[in-house]
């Protein structure tokens, strides 16, 4: 009995342990298949926030706007690549990129207002450096950078400012006179008066007349698109120009040096939107140079262009005004512009029959020395030759029309 | 050990990298004033001189920042042959480009004391393009040092000569308007100071060339009159007035 006792009492010990083993072995296994379980969701995890970031990422670096993130300590987290352009500038980029430092700093300190950096370059370029700080907790939050290269807006901003306010002038100061005049004149017997004023009256009239007839030019040459396309002599364009601007030369005092290309020269276009833009260029020139000096005109064909090249020796431009004195109703020096009797207009006409032309104008100045005007038109052939003699047809490639 | 050595020479250049890249940033800061300070000598713009003025303050404190950075760098880390070039070039960039900061600044302070008058066009054109070409002379100086190119930093010695020749055409232009009565004396000697403080700047672009040079090649135009000199002490071909030392006083625009 007692070995009897003895024997279930093993067994039973045996049988507890194995099932304990049995049980500590399910255990584990079941615990590794949970672990591993959680494992892979947590690799699933990590996996599909490393695809949200390099998204994000990829959708950052592709926005045109430098952006630079830190974290809660300071330390620099992201950066795509337009702001890290910046991280090696020089010059004044250089400045950049510590104000990019010195905004983080002050975003997390506690917020500042865009701050704007305005480079002289060369190019010119005005920067907006914005941002937030990221978190709110009580320790130092996270900032971010955004900069935005606003250059090319402010331009357009300018321009269109400057527009606005010119075209106003350029019309309600003649009309405005017109009025005064008109009132004047009706309440005023002395005949000599009226006759004076009367001249008033006509001079401010043409004013208005020459405004408006350059600005119908303009917008018949925009609406228009393609020009006419005929077969038009470069030395006719010139001729023609010169002629039409040789009495405002003589009232000046102003020679007329004009070296003339051979007639077999031309290119495709409509002649009478040629003329205005030589012309313009002309009378430019007389207008701003001094009495006695002279303006010279070239022509020449150069690798399939031509180029009619108007110098003068008069004030000349002020380099920052370069690039605007084509736009429409822009002045250098308005007070001087409205003594001469121009509109405003007569180089965006020259700028707008160039593009129209396929062609370009381009200037060189120097304020004090003069300006040289070059209208570059496409031949369509290389050497710039065509036959002129009864030819009006345009050819259809850069072959020559024979 | 070994890994100890490697570990200071890699703080030492990246503590040079940052010498560098401050040296740029203060460059950065001279350039874009240069450039404003042109435009508003010409406008006449009294905030942009006021601001270009105030600015010198923080030149300075960059300056004094730079050049105590390249003196740690000095006694710290005993900088040897190339590294120690890098750094006393460092010294002396800092110097050259604070100065001509200054005279930046100091080209404001006539503007702000021509308030009013009207310029000549001829010589409006002549401020304009003499201000360019230092602009741009000052620009390639420091483009040289950053790339460190030799052949780059020995062309603004040759660039400067466009400058001295502005120079020149400038001076007669004051003297001409002035004889016209188109401008007083008094602006006339303004005009003819801001001119100076150009071609001033153009000279330390042409110092900081040098200095590039000397850096990458350890040469610098002096080199070559000590050795002329050198070889006249050999013949016995003495000066009649001395300079101190053994050598001929910098050859170089000062």
């Amino acid at each position: 009995m007692s070995s009897a006792l003895v024997v279930v009492s093993v067994t039973t010990l045996v049988v507890a342990l194995v099932s304990a083993l049995a049980l500590s072995l399910v255990s584990c296994r079941t615990m590794r298949l949970r672990f591993g379980e959680e494992a892979s969701a947590e690799a699933q995890r990590r996996e599909e926030t490393r695809a949200t970031i390099s998204r994000l990422a990829g959708a950052l670096g592709a926005i045109p706007q430098g952006v630079v993130i830190c974290d809660d300590g300071g330390r620099e987290v992201f950066r795509n690549p337009v702001a890290k352009a910046y991280v090696r500038g020089r010059h004044g980029e250089a400045l950049v990129e510590q104000a990019i430092q010195d905004q983080l700093v002050a975003l997390r300190a506690g917020g500042v207002p865009p701050r704007t950096l305005d480079l002289y370059g060369p190019p010119r370029r005005v920067l907006v450096l914005s941002g937030m700080a990221l978190g709110d907790g009580p320790s130092p939050p996270g900032a971010l950078v955004l900069v935005d290269d606003v250059s090319e807006r402010r331009r357009l901003e300018a321009v269109r400012r400057d527009f606005v306010a010119n075209i106003t002038h350029e019309l309600k100061t003649p009309i405005g006179a017109l009025g005064l005049l008109a009132d004047t004149v009706a309440a005023e017997d002395d005949s000599s008066v009226v006759r004076r004023l009367t001249e008033r009256l006509t001079e401010e009239a043409f004013r208005v007349s020459r405004i408006i007839d350059d600005l119908l030019d303009l917008s018949r040459i925009e609406a228009d698109g393609a020009p006419r396309c005929e077969t038009v002599s470069i030395r006719s364009v010139v001729s023609e120009a010169v002629e039409r601007v040789r009495p405002l030369a003589q009232t000046r005092g102003i020679e007329l040096d004009v070296e003339e290309l051979p007639r077999w020269h031309a290119v495709q276009g409509d002649q009478g939107q040629l003329v205005s833009a030589v012309a313009n260029l002309l009378e430019n020139a007389c207008k701003y140079s001094d009495a006695g000096s002279s303006v010279e005109v070239r022509s020449r064909v150069n690798d399939g262009e031509v180029e009619v090249e108007v110098r003068d020796h008069g004030i000349g431009i002020p380099g920052r005004d370069l690039e605007r004195v084509f736009e429409r109703f822009y002045r250098v020096d308005p007070a001087r512009s409205r003594e001469t009797g121009g509109t405003g207009l007569g180089l965006a006409i020259v700028r707008h029959v160039a593009t129209s032309h396929q062609g370009e104008v381009h200037v060189a100045s120097r304020e004090g020395e003069g300006s040289v005007f070059t209208l570059r038109l496409p031949t369509g052939n290389r050497a710039g030759d065509f036959p002129l003699v009864g030819a009006t047809s345009s050819p259809t490639n850069g072959d020559d029309p024979t | 050990m070994a890994e100890r050595a490697v570990e200071i020479r890699k703080s030492f250049h990246q503590s040079l990298d940052e010498v560098g890249q401050e040296l740029v940033r203060l460059a950065g800061m001279v350039t874009e004033a240069l450039g404003k300070a042109t435009q508003a000598l010409l406008d006449g713009d009294l905030a942009v001189a006021d601001d270009i003025i105030r600015g010198d303050d923080l030149l300075d404190t960059l300056t004094l920042q730079i050049e105590e950075h390249c003196y740690q760098l000095l006694t710290l880390q005993q900088p040897m042959a190339s590294d120690l070039r890098e750094v006393v070039t460092a010294i002396r960039l800092t110097a050259e480009i604070e100065r001509s900061g200054d005279l930046v600044a100091n080209i404001m302070k006539a503007a702000r004391r021509m308030y009013g008058v009207a310029f000549d066009p001829k010589v409006r054109g002549l401020i304009e393009h003499l201000g360019a070409q230092v602009h741009r002379q000052f620009r390639l100086a420091i483009d040289a040092y950053v790339e460190r190119d030799e052949t780059l930093a020995a062309a603004i010695d040759d660039m400067d000569d466009t400058v001295d020749e502005l120079h020149v055409h400038y001076i007669q232009a004051i003297f001409e308007t002035h004889e016209q009565g188109s401008v007083a004396l008094q602006s006339a000697v303004q005009l003819a100071l801001v001119g100076r403080f150009y071609e001033r700047i153009g000279d330390h672009a042409v110092n900081i060339g040098e200095r590039v040079q000397y850096m990458v090649t350890g040469w610098l135009p002096e080199h070559d009159a000590v050795a002329r000199q050198t070889v006249r002490d050999a013949d016995g071909d003495h000066l009649p007035l001395r300079p101190f030392g053994t050598g001929e006083q910098g050859s170089g625009p000062n």
